[in-house]
């Protein structure tokens, strides 16, 4: 190496230390201007080269030393010293820089404090280490003595840096995360403690700690928490909106104040969930979760943390025997294994006739196995109860709608895994019951909706047993009232001959129908109650409304029956009809059997004869003769598809095709476009006439050209 | 000697490979630690499927899907969006519709005005979801929902977009997933098939259900779904013709079966065998499913919980509520389809009808399966194929508008099974148009209900011509964050 070079570098030194004692001595009057700063910045970045010349100069120096005495070459000498220097030269530049760091906001604390002064120690000992390196006394020893020290301080330094930029257990902490810790029962879980602080602990505290105080923020503890830091307190009890801890959060990622910063591990949903909602629950330290209402988010959320991970539960038993578990299996008693290689067993049991506790008595030989029960709607008395606990392993048994009451629940004090029971719809009654509960010491989950219990009472057991949770349920309590849907009628036909009785019908039970047959609103009063004796033998409509204590009334629904006193025996169509409305052709007109409104609707259109490009032309023969008095057809009106009532209707009469003449003509008014669509009818009555042979002529409403749809589903001769 | 160093060079470097490769193989052997499934290849054949068993401990046993058929307006009823209804009249800002293809419904509209919620939203609840004033009863239950703002599919009309999401494939002759759950875990009642369908319409604009939907596809046919429906014959042909006695049944049918037996040894045909167990089962049917269909002998709490008409057959609410007797007796999957939700003109009117028709029926499932102790193994899905867009389709009237098929976002909402309750996820951007976080595919959804039945997405497969299939096809992501 060039000696000047040389020369000049070890005065540098020299000015390195005393500039870095200068530097320790009087650090807390130091202020880095801003233009300096990002020098102190990159001592994280610099810090590698010295640490990597540092090892290396000091090896090759201890191997200098012990081979003194023979011929190392002048280029192995002057080398290893060159590099010593070049290392304790970097080490001075990074000495500084990390001084100057550390007069930043936000470092503070021991760990700062050993990683100052050790990293001063490395600089002074590598100084003194060239300085001594080549006396007489400098002794293989000593060279040996003043590198392990010097490498025992390095690693020390480069711990507490690395624990400062990284948090602490930085190394450690996949284990530890891999470490089941164990987990605290859900009764005696405090919010604040287990579900917020550990949130904290993973995503906060590796920059806000007593030793990385950012932002003058500590998240390590209650009163840490609570102080707040330069910006101010953290929250506002109960106001999450416009809580600072929150607002960091929320910020955009690139916003400079977004915590934590863009690059560390975001929180997740879920966590900023739940600090908000921890916030506002006026963010109390001491809270246990199931002080919490039940139902409340946060003691949801809580308590699925807390939950003990329980992926595929560990069984310590074994599997049963598979053919034995198939001969079990019947074709109502289902035994499955819960998964795939699982040693466990579900049971389910079915048909209320063909149970006795012989089906449980059977599955002795898989005793063991067996998790879950389920035995819904059975006639299961309390004495059959005592076959069930022989399941020694069950964890889940369903009791939903059976025979037994509070006092079958003795006989499952012996299950000792029992967390989740369904009673409802059983005779329970709460007199003894909570006794009972206190038994089964492994419960986590009741059923107890549609018992003898009342709602007072469920409260009374929520309190006296905080760890278990109870499923009520919908009970009618008068306030919601509904309103009924309206009255069916149950004839299959609504065109009759000559006389039909009237068969109104409504699903709901304890219905009350009432009905007019004037075309006037039913009412609850006056109106007469429907009680299938009406019977009716001319063209009506009925009009009916439900009523029942505790219902709004419903709709009032109209029936119209339609009274057709002739059936031609035969009916010929002279022009086509429509293609897509042809229903049965010629026998739509007399077969009973009416459509309804959505004619391009296939389901529906079926009962629908339509024309519109040309008229409608029927005839009907008798083969003796009637005499009728009047005509009538059923039509469909739905404007907005221009589904309109014919334009004009022509009845002729007479004995025979030949020999008709004109008995009347309808011409219906048009209605106004727009409208709900709707079912009519037109009617027509004439002087009686004797008639063998009818012509019907339906011609289409025509409007400046346009032809619109007719469409009839029924024709009535009176 | 210059041969020996000759030979010298050639066995050094005979030494030098064999160790270096004992180093380079030791190394791969190190490096394969690391990944345990690298030299696994067909692995999933070795670990054969048994069908019947779940592949892990399920949370859920039972699925009831309440399909809305034919697209719910995501705008009107969960996904709440006052900026939408800030800009009403405005047109669709290019750089939130992109490229989208639109459907030719309004592909040649000239304009996209935006058009916001007619209806109000408020919060609900512990998880303070916002729900439109339409859907009052679930409203009343949103904590126990898990909400879905985010989902997506790839299909843009129905019947594609309704394939997919049963299917996993546009194309259908796939298996619908009550088939797949069908296969995957076999029935829970022997009395009962274990995948049921029950259909209902309102009177909103309709689209068409296909038996193509409840298909057991190349699945052997007993997983196919049976449709249940409203009148005095449920199942088709189960009934006996009138003056068949229950005994002339049985013998009839035991010696079918024997020459069904005869046959099958002879061709070995498995579809044969499936017969015969079709056969026995819809003997026991004949008893099982009136007494399942027998809605006379429900308390009238129940009827004012469900509303008056789940006591009249053929509705949606007398679906719900079969619905939840179907799976309370052990049927694994329940499938309603509930018709009428396309709304592409006419919204207001409609959609406020449609959803008079599902919200009480719906949120009394949920409850009544939550009474019961039977929520947490049953899980509830409602939703579409698809969602509906922020602009109009037709022409936007002071009190009128109407929305096109949107696959780019749309809510559905879940509930039990082993499902986070209480939880709104994912979020769509201020216009409704674009998902802004956490998107749900259609076979990220399928693989999650997959997931909350035990099985496995990438291991529930079946070989149909020389190809593995599975219901979520080659993608499809657990949704963690939905699980609680």
């Amino acid at each position: 190496m060039n000696t000047k070079l040389r020369a000049f570098a070890e005065q540098v030194l020299v000015v390195l230390n005393v500039f870095i004692l200068f530097l320790l001595i009087f650090l807390h009057k130091l202020t880095v201007p801003y233009w300096l700063q990002p020098a102190g910045r990159m001592h994280p970045l610099v810090l590698h080269f010295p640490i990597v010349l540092l090892m290396l100069a000091i090896g090759m120096e201890v191997y200098r030393i012990a081979n003194r005495n023979t011929n190392l070459t002048s280029f192995y000498k002057n080398f290893s010293g060159g590099l010593l220097l070049a290392g304790i030269l970097f080490t001075g530049i990074t000495v500084i820089m990390g001084l100057f760091l550390s007069r930043e906001e936000g470092y503070g604390g021991d760990t700062l404090e050993w990683h100052k002064w050790t990293g001063a120690a490395v600089f002074f000992i590598a100084s003194v280490i060239y300085w001594v390196r080549n006396k007489l006394w400098y002794s293989v020893t000593a060279s040996w003595f003043f590198a392990v020290l010097m490498m025992l301080t390095l690693i020390v330094t480069g711990h507490y840096g690395a624990t400062l930029t990284h948090g602490e257990d930085f190394i450690m902490q996949p284990i530890y995360a891999n470490i089941k810790k164990p987990s605290v029962p859900i009764e005696q879980a405090i919010v604040y403690e287990h579900v917020v602080q550990p949130i904290l602990e993973n995503k906060c505290v590796s920059c806000h700690n007593p030793n990385k105080l950012k932002g003058e923020l500590a998240l390590t503890d209650s009163i840490a928490l609570a102080k707040g830091g330069k910006t101010g307190k953290l929250f506002v009890p109960g106001n999450p909106d416009i809580s600072l801890l929150l607002e960091r959060v929320h910020l955009p990622l690139e916003e400079e104040k977004h915590m934590p910063p863009e690059g560390k591990p975001q929180l997740t949903r879920e966590e900023i969930t739940l600090l908000t909602l921890w916030i506002r629950g006026d963010a109390k330290f001491s809270q246990k979760v199931i002080d919490i209402a039940e139902g409340d988010s946060l003691r949801i959320l809580a308590t699925a943390i807390l939950k003990p991970e329980d992926k595929d539960e560990k069984y310590d038993f074994s599997a049963a025997d598979e053919t034995t578990v198939a001969k079990l299996n019947n074709d109502y008693r289902t035994i499955a294994p819960v998964a795939k290689g699982s040693p466990a067993l579900d049971v389910s049991i079915y048909n209320r006739d063909l149970y006795s506790t012989k089906q449980l008595d059977e599955l002795d030989a898989i005793k063991k196995q067996v998790v879950s029960v389920s035995l819904n709607k059975l006639p299961v008395k309390d004495e059959d109860l005592k076959s069930v606990s022989r399941f020694e392993n069950l964890r889940r048994l369903d009791l939903n709608f059976t025979d037994v009451t509070e006092k079958g629940l003795d006989a499952l004090t012996a299950l000792k895994h029992l967390h989740t029971l369904s009673l409802s719809g059983t005779k329970l009654s709460f007199a003894g019951l909570k006794d009972k509960i206190a038994n089964l010491k492994s419960l986590k989950t009741l059923s107890v909706w549609n018992t003898g219990l009342t709602p007072e009472d469920v409260a009374q057991l929520k309190n006296a047993y905080r760890g278990i949770s109870f499923i009520e349920g919908f009970k009618d309590d008068g306030k919601d009232t509904l309103k009924l849907n309206p009255p069916q009628v149950k004839n299959d036909e609504m065109v009759f001959a000559s006389a039909i009785p009237v068969q109104l019908f409504h699903p709901v039970r304890g219905v009350q129908i009432r009905f007019t047959l004037d075309g006037t609103e039913p009412d609850s009063i006056h109106s007469p109650v429907f009680d299938n004796t009406t019977i009716i033998d001319k063209k009506t409509t009925v009009k009916a409304k439900a009523f029942k204590d505790g219902w709004y009334s419903s709709d009032a629904v109209t029936f119209d029956f339609l009274k057709n006193s002739f059936v031609p025996d035969s009916v010929v169509l002279l022009q086509p009809l429509n293609s897509v409305h042809q229903a049965e052709g010629a026998k739509t007109f007399f077969n009973k059997k009416l459509g309804a409104i959505g004619a391009n609707n296939p389901a529906w259109a079926n009962f629908w004869a339509g024309v519109r490009k040309n008229d409608m032309e029927l005839v009907a023969m008798f083969n003796q003769p009637v005499t009728i008095s009047s005509y009538g057809l059923h039509y469909m009106l739905e404007t907005t598809t221009g589904i309109y009532p014919p334009g004009l209707v022509e009845v002729w009469g007479g004995e025979n095709e030949s020999r008709v003449k004109l008995l009347t003509t309808i011409k219906p008014v048009m209605p106004e476009p727009g409208g709900k669509p709707t079912l009519e009818t037109l009617e027509a009555s004439f002087k009686p006439q004797s008639v063998s042979c009818l012509k019907i002529i339906v011609k289409p409403h025509v409007e400046k050209d346009r032809r619109f749809l007719v469409l009839i589903d029924e024709m009535f001769l009176n | 000697m210059d041969k020996e160093i000759l030979e010298h060079g050639f066995s050094w470097n005979r030494r030098r490979f064999l160790s270096t490769m004992s180093l380079g193989i030791g190394s791969v052997a190190l490096g394969s630690l690391l990944m345990p499934n690298l030299f696994k290849n067909g692995g999933i054949e070795e670990e054969a499927f048994t069908p019947g068993i779940p592949h892990f401990a399920p949370k859920a046993k039972r699925v009831i899907y309440l399909f809305q058929n034919g697209a719910p307006s995501q705008q009107e009823l969960f996904d709440y969006k006052p900026k939408l209804r800030e800009m009403t009249g405005q047109e669709i800002p290019p750089s939130v519709r992109g490229n989208q293809r639109l459907t030719g419904m309004t592909a040649n509209q000239s304009s996209f005005p935006l058009v916001g919620s007619f209806v109000d939203f408020k919060q609900y609840g512990n998880s303070r979801a916002w729900v439109s004033d339409l859907m009052p009863y679930t409203a009343k239950i949103v904590d126990e929902l898990c909400i879905v703002r985010s989902m997506y599919t790839e299909a843009i009309n129905h019947d594609p977009a309704l394939t997919f999401l049963q299917t996993g494939s546009q194309q259908g002759n796939r298996p619908s997933m009550g088939a797949w759950l069908s296969y995957g875990l076999g029935n829970e009642n022997k009395n009962l098939p274990a995948f049921t369908v029950l259909l209902s319409r309102g009177i909103g604009n309709g689209q068409g259900v296909y038996s193509k939907l409840w298909s057991n596809g190349f699945l052997d046919s007993v997983h196919q779904g049976v449709q249940f429906s409203k009148g005095e014959d449920p199942v088709l042909y189960l009934k006996d013709p009138d003056g068949m006695s229950r005994k002339d049944r049985r013998e009839m049918l035991d010696n079918l079966s024997e020459l069904n037996e005869l046959s099958y040894k002879e061709f070995g045909d498995p579809e044969i065998a499936t017969r015969i167990k079709q056969y026995e089962m819809a003997y026991r049917m004949q008893t099982a499913v009136p007494e399942v269909m027998d809605l006379s002998k429900e308390p009238d709490d129940i009827v004012k919980l469900y509303g008056p008409d789940c006591l009249v057959p053929g509705t949606y609410a007398a679906n719900c509520l079969l619905a939840r007797k179907l799976s309370e007796n052990g049927v694994r999957f329940v499938q309603l389809y509930h018709q009428g939700w396309d709304q592409h003109g006419n919204l207001p009117f409609e959609i406020a009808k449609q959803a008079k028709d599902v919200d009480q029926a719906s949120a009394a499932l949920v409850i009544d399966l939550k009474q019961r102790g039977l929520l947490d193994e049953t899980l509830v899905i409602w939703g579409g194929e698809f969602g509906r867009t922020s602009y109009t389709q037709g022409r936007l009237t002071e009190d009128n508008y109407g929305r096109d098929h949107h696959p780019r976002c749309f809510t559905v909402w879940m509930a039990g099974g082993g499902i986070k309750p209480g939880m709104v996820y994912g979020e769509t951007d201020e216009l409704g148009y674009n998902i802004a976080r956490d998107p749900v595919h259609v076979h990220d959804f399928q693989a999650t209900v997959l997931n909350q039945l035990g099985l496995d997405h990438e291991k529930l497969i079946f070989k149909h011509l020389g190809r593995r299939y599975r219901l979520t096809d080659v993608s499809g992501k657990v949704i963690k964050d939905l699980i609680a």
